[in-house]
């Protein structure tokens, strides 16, 4: 596979480096120059010292080629342009961005970035896991942004506790789909009956949240609490 | 410090280019391996840019390359020399000279320099030379054209 990796910092250093020695042919740019001289003396020559936010520096670069282009600078509105260029001046099949701040991520995705990495997203759901922030927990994102996978933790005052799933009023399009009770992860069946502590695990559309949370935490919705 | 004056020489590689500094350097190298009979590799390397996959065909430029390689063996045929004929695809040609010298564990690299200024008249230096030079595991002779009688 041609993968292009625009921004020599510390992730596209690594992404470079690894990707390499997966096999793939890769091209980092870095519009540093002595932090590209760097890294070529480092990885090797596969590092050209240009502004990978221009149209030539894809072109150069051989973006008419490749199979993937990752936008892994430390700036969002760059990784944007690099993504946007990718896909439709060049039209490559895939295209990856960092995000840096997270509330850039439904732009990104309306702006038709294929993949969206935003690593505050992920240390921010790590921290939750353990430590739930919010009654409702974002997982993921699926087919997109369409859809997202969310857990809810069942305390106290819950409506949803000691009834059975059937019973349970979900919100059109979401759908309860397992459960974890003493830390093990079991499918949701019609006559599951929920107890205090268990997380629930749901996927539905975006804009259920308030209606989910008024169905399994039972209080009202802090404004943007998940 | 290494006293690597008297290291014998029996595997030389030549990078050649195709520019006026190729006869010069061919016969340079055939100079210094003839008391010694070592071998002489010479390497062209075609640079291929990233618009290009470097495993893919060259029309055109393999049959450039191969007249350069033609060419630097007729000079080594006229000083009496054989020479190993060396082609490879990169996208750097510095790096490649470079990682060719290495895996010929060669113990004298020799390539040329044509005599260039700028507008302005600097010298022009290029940047395969210097990356050879600070890279490469060997020791390096690089052979600069002799300056036009016009002073370039």
């Amino acid at each position: 596979m041609f993968i292009i990796v625009v921004g020599g910092g510390k992730v596209g250093y690594y992404l470079t480096r690894e990707l390499i020695e997966a096999g793939h042919e890769v091209v980092l740019l870095e519009k540093t120059r002595a932090r590209a001289i760097t890294i070529s003396d480092e990885i090797g020559s596969v590092v050209l010292a240009r502004d990978g936010s221009e149209g030539s520096a894809l072109a150069e670069a051989g973006a008419n080629r490749a199979d993937v282009v990752a936008a892994v600078t430390g700036d969002d509105e760059d990784n944007l342009v690099i993504c946007q260029m990718a896909k439709h001046h060049f039209a490559v099949k895939r295209t990856i961005a960092r995000v840096n701040n997270p509330k850039n991520e439904l732009l990104f995705r309306h702006l038709g970035v294929d993949e969206i990495i935003s690593p505050t997203r992920m240390i921010l759901g790590s921290i939750e896991q353990d430590i739930p922030v919010h009654e409702l927990l974002h997982l993921a994102d699926l087919g997109g942004g369409d859809l997202e996978l969310i857990e809810a933790l069942l305390a106290e005052g819950s409506p949803a506790i000691g009834k059975a799933s059937a019973d349970l009023p979900m919100p059109e399009g979401c759908t309860l789909f397992a459960y974890i009770r003493a830390d093990r992860a079991q499918p949701v069946r019609a006559e599951t009956v929920f107890r205090e502590g268990d997380k629930v695990i749901v996927i539905g559309p975006r804009d259920c949240e308030d209606a989910l949370h008024g169905t399994l935490i039972g209080t009202e919705v802090e404004a943007g609490a998940v | 410090m290494n006293d690597t004056r008297h290291a014998p020489i029996r595997r030389i590689v030549v990078s050649v280019n195709g520019a006026s500094t190729d006869p010069l350097v061919v016969e340079y190298a055939a100079t210094i391996a003839k008391p010694t009979k070592a071998a002489i590799v010479v390497l062209h390397v075609v640079e291929i840019d990233w618009t290009l996959p470097l495993d893919g065909s060259a029309a055109g430029l393999s049959e450039e390359a191969q007249r350069i390689l033609d060419i630097a063996e007729a000079s080594a045929e006229r000083v009496g020399i054989r020479l190993e004929p060396v082609l490879l695809k990169a996208r750097n040609v510095g790096a490649a000279i470079v990682d060719e010298a290495a895996a010929q564990e060669a113990e004298l690299l020799v390539l040329g320099l044509p005599y260039r200024t700028r507008f302005g008249g600097d010298f022009v230096m290029g940047t395969t030379v210097p990356y050879v030079f600070k890279n490469a595991p060997c020791t390096v002779i690089l052979v600069r054209e002799p300056m036009p009688e016009d002073g370039a």
